[in-house]
């Protein structure tokens, strides 16, 4: 129902901003599926590195604790459905459910970005097998950061009445971008911890 | 008898075109048109320097004895930063250039879909030039353009280090512009221009950033890696420490071979349009060529290892040999559609044809000799000898550079306005194809018989045939000013072009040369098939180009050296 009252809203939006609009939509979908790669990447780099190794972890070398970072991990997994909600209440209207919505996606995001930080400093110097560990958990990390702060200034300007139900592509946009932080973590945690 | 819809609804386009100065591209414009041309300079000025890097190299090969260049270390930093200059600075940048300046316009657009977007991303190449040449103060590269380890990990100066953040900044350049490119192909086409409506550059341009967006992350992975081992202490490709040396060739090539088609399809885009404009026919197999190009962006990507048969799993090569083969298909079919496009058809021998004729023969010896080297027996038997290099050259100089020029001749007039000087561009041609063909074809039978390649130092049986490729080298260096003067110089005295002095049926032909601020006056119509000559349609369409932007091409007021008129019937 909040898509078809959507795209019903957006049916107002002269032809310029129509067409500004699925541009903005198309580019994210573009920019999502190319920059995964670089992520895809990072999984095959990792995957070949192991594959040079009699053992993963090699031989002497302590496993990762996996509880903390799987508790992270469905925290990112609920901020992303928290950003959903956020983003079809504001495509009805719905200010406050907005806000509490994208409030608690930016603090579950912060929480996980933390937990991260303390496996991050906290692995066992190893070799290839904590490189290849810090480089992807902090190249992830640098995307969370970046893209939790695109969120945070969307709050913001949301709280200041910056939205409308027509126009509000910044909140779409973000929670787009928000998406592709949990679904590139979803990648490195099935291969840092499960494989 | 046919109807025919004008191509521009409402007022005749009263407007002389935006004259862009010099000074306008040395400023910040989010106009497509100005950005065009930025892409254009820049790549120009980076072909000189490239071009200028591989001179010296070609002069220490006169001789078998180091001399020229005093050092191997030298004579390495020199082709390393040739090789790379001339892929990351001339060739990827000159397509943005045709690109940026001609897709909005092909499409009926007044710009690209994130104009401020375009911009930054040319504003990324500058920077990026002066770092890679900043290396020369700082130890530059001596690694080749492809900077395996561990030559870029333990031996490079801290050159290649400046070299990967350079190569990160022109990948990020590449990708958003690449994103515009696919935005505005998809969502701005105007009505009427389904996607095989599209003219067969658009189409090129869409693969190429197709494989842009998806290869060139890749290639921002491996580099990061490459950084951090070389100032951050990790050991991701020392095999002493764990890491593995063939990791940067498994994550590089799968860029990298792929951007061997990012160099090559626009050029097959730009062949298409002049083939069919300029022998006046329709193209033959639109969808095959247009598809096949999709085919090669998806084929491209599964054939990376062929670099690597003689390092790679034996089980592995078949596999990758097959691939390497099949791409040959696509390309193939491009090819014969080619071919039977102008069979039987009113050719014109413009400069443009002439290159576009030119890049047939050579792109097609580049291509055998890709099969032969998807062949692993012989792969191993030239591995990193001069075939390799030829090959690579055929491809990119006698397939990229061949095109870009046809590409040059084609639309300099919408461009800016003016005609390039025919006489001197037959005189360019008929100097650079020989000049080429005996630069790069001798390189084969180096390969052949044992030469290998990136050396300062040979064996004294290679002599002969070093100094024939030398001396032939200097002449199509030379030929090159010949282009670069016929453009300065036409720029001033050039014979005005009329908005569509080849009588062709693309959109950017509508409109005045060059194009008004805002490219058109209203909403372009366009022609139903953007190669249907030889049919009253056509015919017709072009009358009401006429009428709304004023005749094709203003009559001569010099009769010599202009190409031949259209012939009448199309």
């Amino acid at each position: 129902m909040a898509v078809l009252n959507q795209n019903m809203y957006e049916r107002e939006l002269t032809r310029d901003e129509l067409m500004a609009l699925r541009n903005r939509r198309t580019a994210v979908t573009v920019f999502q599926i190319s920059w995964i790669m670089v992520f895809v990447c990072l999984i095959v780099v990792n995957l070949q590195i192991r594959s040079n190794s009699p053992s993963w972890p090699p031989p002497g070398v302590q496993g990762l604790e996996p509880i903390l970072p799987t508790v992270a991990t469905l925290g990112l997994l609920m901020s992303a459905l928290l950003a959903r909600n956020g983003l079809k209440a504001i495509g009805v209207g719905r200010q406050s459910a907005f806000a509490s919505n994208w409030r608690a996606a930016l603090v579950l995001g912060g929480a996980f970005v933390a937990i991260m930080a303390y496996e991050w400093t906290t692995v066992q110097f190893s070799g290839q097998f904590s490189s290849i560990f810090r480089v992807m958990v902090a190249y992830h990390a640098v995307h969370a950061v970046v893209i939790g702060y695109v969120m945070w200034r969307v709050y913001r300007t949301a709280q200041a009445g910056g939205y409308t139900v027509q126009r509000h592509w910044p909140v779409e946009g973000a929670a787009k971008l928000w998406y592709f932080v949990v679904v590139a973590w979803v990648m490195f945690y099935v291969v840092l911890y499960i494989l | 008898m046919a109807t025919v819809t004008a191509p521009l609804p409402g007022a005749r386009v009263e407007n002389e075109g935006q004259r862009i100065r010099f000074a306008d591209l040395l400023r910040w414009s989010v106009d497509h048109k100005v950005i065009g041309l930025q892409y254009f300079v820049t790549s120009l000025f980076f072909f000189v320097v490239g071009g200028g890097l591989v001179m010296l190299v070609r002069w220490e090969l006169l001789t078998p004895a180091l001399d020229l260049t005093g050092s191997g270390t030298t004579y390495n930093q020199l082709f390393s930063i040739h090789g790379t200059v001339m892929i990351f600075l001339f060739i990827i940048p000159l397509w943005g250039a045709f690109g940026n300046y001609l897709l909005p316009l092909m499409l009926g657009a007044k710009d690209m879909a994130f104009p401020w977007l375009n911009a930054f991303a040319f504003w990324l190449i500058p920077p990026a030039g002066v770092l890679m040449i900043l290396g020369w103060f700082v130890g530059q590269t001596e690694a080749g353009w492809t900077s395996y380890p561990p030559l870029s990990t333990l031996f490079s100066g801290d050159g290649q280090t400046l070299w990967a953040i350079s190569l990160h900044l022109l990948g990020l350049s590449s990708i958003l512009g690449a994103i515009n490119f696919i935005v505005t192909i998809r969502n701005m086409r105007p009505a009427g221009m389904g996607y095989f409506q599209m003219p067969l550059l658009a189409w090129a341009i869409l693969a190429q950033a197709i494989i842009i967006v998806m290869a060139t992350p890749f290639l921002a992975g491996a580099l990061t890696l490459l950084i951090l081992d070389r100032v951050a202490g990790t050991s991701f490709f020392d095999p002493a420490n764990g890491g593995d040396v063939l990791l940067w060739q498994n994550v590089f090539w799968f860029y990298s071979h792929p951007a061997v088609y990012i160099m090559v399809l626009p050029g097959f885009g730009v062949i298409s349009e002049v083939l069919s404009i300029h022998s006046r026919k329709p193209i033959f197999g639109y969808r095959a060529i247009a598809l096949s190009s999709l085919a090669i962006a998806l084929v491209g990507f599964t054939v990376w290892a062929h670099h690597m048969f003689t390092s790679l799993q034996p089980e592995l090569r078949i596999p990758f040999m097959i691939t390497s083969m099949i791409i040959a298909v696509p390309t193939g079919i491009k090819v014969f559609s080619w071919l039977g496009t102008i069979w039987a058809g009113k050719i014109r021998f413009t400069s443009a044809m002439l290159f576009a004729l030119g890049f047939l023969s050579m792109f097609v010896i580049g291509g055998i000799s890709g099969v032969m080297l998807a062949a692993v027996p012989f792969d191993i038997h030239v591995h990193d000898t001069y075939f390799v290099v030829s090959h690579l050259h055929f491809v990119l100089y006698g397939g990229s550079v061949f095109a870009a020029y046809a590409a040059i001749y084609h639309w300099f007039p919408k461009m800016t306005g003016r005609m390039l000087d025919e006489r001197l561009g037959k005189i360019h041609f008929w100097i650079t194809y020989p000049a080429f063909f005996f630069t790069f074809f001798p390189m084969h039978l180096l390969g052949m018989l044992g030469m290998p390649r990136r050396v300062a130092v040979y064996a004294p049986e290679y002599q002969a045939l070093n100094v024939l490729v030398s001396i032939s080298s200097f002449i199509l260096g030379v030929s090159t000013f010949i282009a670069l003067y016929n453009m300065v110089r036409s720029l001033k005295v050039g014979r005005v072009a009329g908005p569509n002095p080849w009588r062709a049926l693309t959109l950017e032909w509508t409109t005045s040369s060059p194009p008004p601020p805002h490219n058109f006056d209203g909403d372009p119509v366009p022609f139903k098939n953007p190669y249907g000559f030889g049919t009253e349609a056509a015919h017709l369409y072009l009358e009401a180009i006429e009428s709304h932007s004023g005749p094709s091409a203003p009559p001569p007021a010099v009769t010599t050296a202009l190409p031949e008129p259209a012939p009448s019937g199309d």
